[in-house]
């Protein structure tokens, strides 16, 4: 379906404005691809709930600021980061209003390569531009950010990405590419962390790419943690080699209107993927969460939990698909997706997908919706536990799980805290 | 201590105690039998205040109070505590937690200091001890995956704990092994004295063998239709409920 861009001549200039790099032709044919479909709309069985169209309105407003040149991290960031640093062992980079900053990166390690995908020929050809919102993040990226890991090794220190936007005065956009590429037989350990501030409207659109070669094991935590006004779509897609093992976590406490979408390719035999994630969403927040895997070749493996927690006028959408593939026999596709519903006005589309056409599949899904399970509400209140605190205790149980699952340890600690003054401002708004 | 007059109360709208009347004082030990839905377990979930039960007409005061005005946590804080026939499982949250939890909510509502980590793991290792319990239960999500008897010696022990005026315990000896039996049965002995109240809901003569009530009354269609003292125990245990249901409609 073609819809037509509104703000054409504003994008095309802001494209032009961009700082001449390498990335120019990439950017231009990025240009042309999106200008051909424009954001995605409600009508695209895949968008049917979430109205990115109308929640992004992209004029003059967003795409006049020259966002290409800043050269010294800013302020804000600096200090998020360092707050960070404290909270997570682990070596830092900084992607701020789309753009890296390789300056202030931690990673000493020799066996992990940090450039700027401007300087990396290999990885610009990769750039991944199949749907729209990867075409428009092609279009206005500043610079990637590519990480490659060296084939045999095993970095033991996280690698964390800190992703953050600041928009004190305009309308902030920002389209921020991170392309990581595990080595044959390596294994790292990723985070993305989200955050965001100021007062003006913002945009995020991020892209990461992730390439696992033979026998690699990648663990990736992603935690969106924006603030309560801003708009977020981010694409995790992944090639999954043979034998090689992915492991993502995501996780959204922020953001007014959020579209995450997980897009895993499991390219050869013995490719395996967990995925999990967690949303806990009040007030008139919209989380949708996309995720989809194809099983290409047998037998490959999947499994999948996402759990989510909802209050006030809260809207989220969970749609996980599997497909498996003519000739991906032997595969195994796990899929649950659980939510609790803390009031009625809130809403949870969930629908899991299967896709078979290969034999001997082993599949499984289910969805759950449903309230706190009144029978040990009343368990905790017998024990003289006050209704408040039973409900805390009970919710964040709900959520515990995928946090305890999820792949990078060194952020749990920090994960459960963030969840827990997440969820405390949830319960809050219960009490109405 | 607790007195319950003319008792009715219903579930989702059927009446399931209709007319109960029941007086506990200090220091005595009251074994409720019965047969299956007489009314039992509806007793014990409405003395603890479990919000599904309409209680329609009667009183209970317990300690003089009036006891329905009060929400289920604060008859917990005032000293109530009951066994549940069917202990729940609630994953993710920690056994420790739960009894620390417990406790301090338990003490801060009497102006009491709430204990210390410290303070409190001597407290419930002692008491672990009591229920012959391995430490490594508090390890664990609440019930967590525990057998039938091992979350019924987790009552008990959270009990032990929390040291109630008035316990209610509801079949906690079903589906105990003669030795769970012994040590369920010690614990609740262990609590014994003039200043607490004790309701047995059982099914069995047994575990009077090892708990002997004070008081034994039989419910039956929502009424307690005979009281008496342990012989009455006996009495059912030969010859079952038939011959009282009988004699009660004729
Ligand atoms: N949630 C419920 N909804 C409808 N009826 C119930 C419910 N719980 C218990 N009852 C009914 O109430 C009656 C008494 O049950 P209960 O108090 O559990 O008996 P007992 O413990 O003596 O076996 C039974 O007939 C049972 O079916
Ligand atoms: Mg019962």
């Amino acid at each position: 379906m073609s819809t037509e861009f509104s703000a054409e001549t504003e994008l095309r200039s802001a494209v032009e404005r961009l700082p001449a790099n390498s990335l120019k032709p990439l950017r231009q044919s990025a240009l042309t691809g999106f200008l051909k479909t424009g954001f995605p709309g409600v009508k695209q069985e895949d968008w049917r709930y979430t109205n990115l169209q109308a929640a992004v309105t992209l004029s003059q407003r967003w795409l006049s600021a020259d966002r290409g040149s800043i050269k010294k991290l800013p302020d804000s960031a600096a200090s998020v980061l360092q707050q960070l640093q404290e909270q997570i062992e682990a070596d830092w980079i900084v992607v701020a209003s789309g753009q890296a900053f390789l300056d202030g990166s931690t990673i000493s390690d020799a066996d992990i390569s940090v450039r700027l995908l401007s300087t990396d020929p290999q990885a610009a050809e990769q750039i991944n531009t199949a749907d729209p919102l990867s075409s428009f993040n092609a279009a206005l990226m500043t610079d990637g950010l590519v990480i490659r890991i060296a084939s045999n090794s095993v970095i033991k220190r996280p690698v964390a990405i800190l992703l953050f936007d600041d928009s004190d005065t305009a309308a902030a956009l920002s389209n921020a590419r991170i392309v990581i590429d595990a080595g044959v037989n390596s294994s790292c350990q990723l985070l993305e962390i989200h955050r965001s501030h100021g007062a003006a409207e913002q945009f995020s659109n991020t892209v990461s790419q992730v390439n696992l070669q033979a026998g690699s094991t990648v663990a990736l935590t992603r935690i969106q943690d924006r603030e309560a006004h801003h708009l977020h779509t981010g694409r995790v897609a992944a090639r999954i080699g043979a034998d090689a093992s992915f492991n993502i976590t995501s996780i959204d406490i922020g953001g007014a209107l959020i579209r995450n979408d997980v897009a895993i390719d499991l390219a050869e035999a013995g490719a395996d993927v967990t995925m999990n994630g967690l949303y806990l969403a009040s007030d008139n927040q919209h989380i949708d969460n996309h995720t989809r895997v194809d099983h290409r070749v047998g037998p490959s493996t999947s499994s999948e939990e996402y759990r989510g927690l909802l209050n006030g006028n809260a809207r989220c959408v969970f749609n996980g698909k599997a497909v498996v593939h003519i000739g991906a026999d032997g595969s195994d596709a796990q899929q649950s997706n659980h939510n609790l519903l803390m009031s009625d006005k809130a809403e949870i589309d969930t629908k899991p997908e299967l896709e078979i056409y290969a034999d001997e599949v082993k599949c499984s899904h289910g969805a759950t919706v449903g309230q706190l399970d009144p029978v040990s509400l009343f368990y905790l209140r017998s024990r003289g536990l006050d209704k408040d605190q039973a409900t805390r205790i009970l919710t964040s149980a709900f959520a515990t799980k995928i946090i305890e699952e999820s792949p990078v340890a060194a952020a749990h600690d920090y994960l459960q805290q963030r969840s827990k003054a997440c969820l405390e401002r949830i319960i809050a708004g219960d009490s109405k | 201590m607790l007195k319950i007059r003319n008792l009715h109360a219903s579930i989702k709208g059927t009446e399931i105690l209709k007319g109960l009347s029941l007086e506990v004082n200090a220091g005595e030990v009251h074994a409720i039998m019965g047969p299956n839905g007489s009314g039992k377990s509806t007793l014990a979930q409405v003395i603890a205040g479990h919000v599904d039960y309409e209680v329609t007409s009667g009183s209970v005061t317990y300690q003089g109070k009036d006891l329905l005005d009060l929400a289920p946590e604060m008859r917990a804080r005032e000293g109530i505590f009951l066994g549940f026939q069917y202990p729940v499982e609630i994953p993710g949250v920690n056994n420790t937690y739960l009894l620390k939890a417990a406790l301090n909510a338990k003490r801060k509502h009497l102006g009491l200091p709430e204990v210390d980590a410290y303070e409190f793991m001597k407290l419930i290792r002692e008491k672990m001890k009591l229920m012959e319990m391995d430490p490594s239960f508090l390890k664990r999500g609440v019930n967590e995956g525990f057998s039938g008897g091992e979350k019924k010696r987790n009552e008990i022990l959270q009990m032990a704990l929390l040291e109630p005026t008035l316990a209610v315990l509801d079949e906690t000896d079903s589906g105990l092994d003669i030795d769970a039996l012994k040590v369920v049965a010690n614990g609740v002995n262990t609590l014994r004295s003039p200043e607490r109240g004790i309701i047995l809901v059982t099914h069995y003569q047994r575990l009077l063998d090892y708990i002997e009530p004070d008081h034994v009354h039989v419910l039956s269609g929502g009424r307690i239709i005979r009281s008496g003292d342990k012989s009455l125990a006996h009495d059912l245990e030969e010859r079952g409920y038939d011959w009282l249901s009988e004699a009660v409609s004729a």
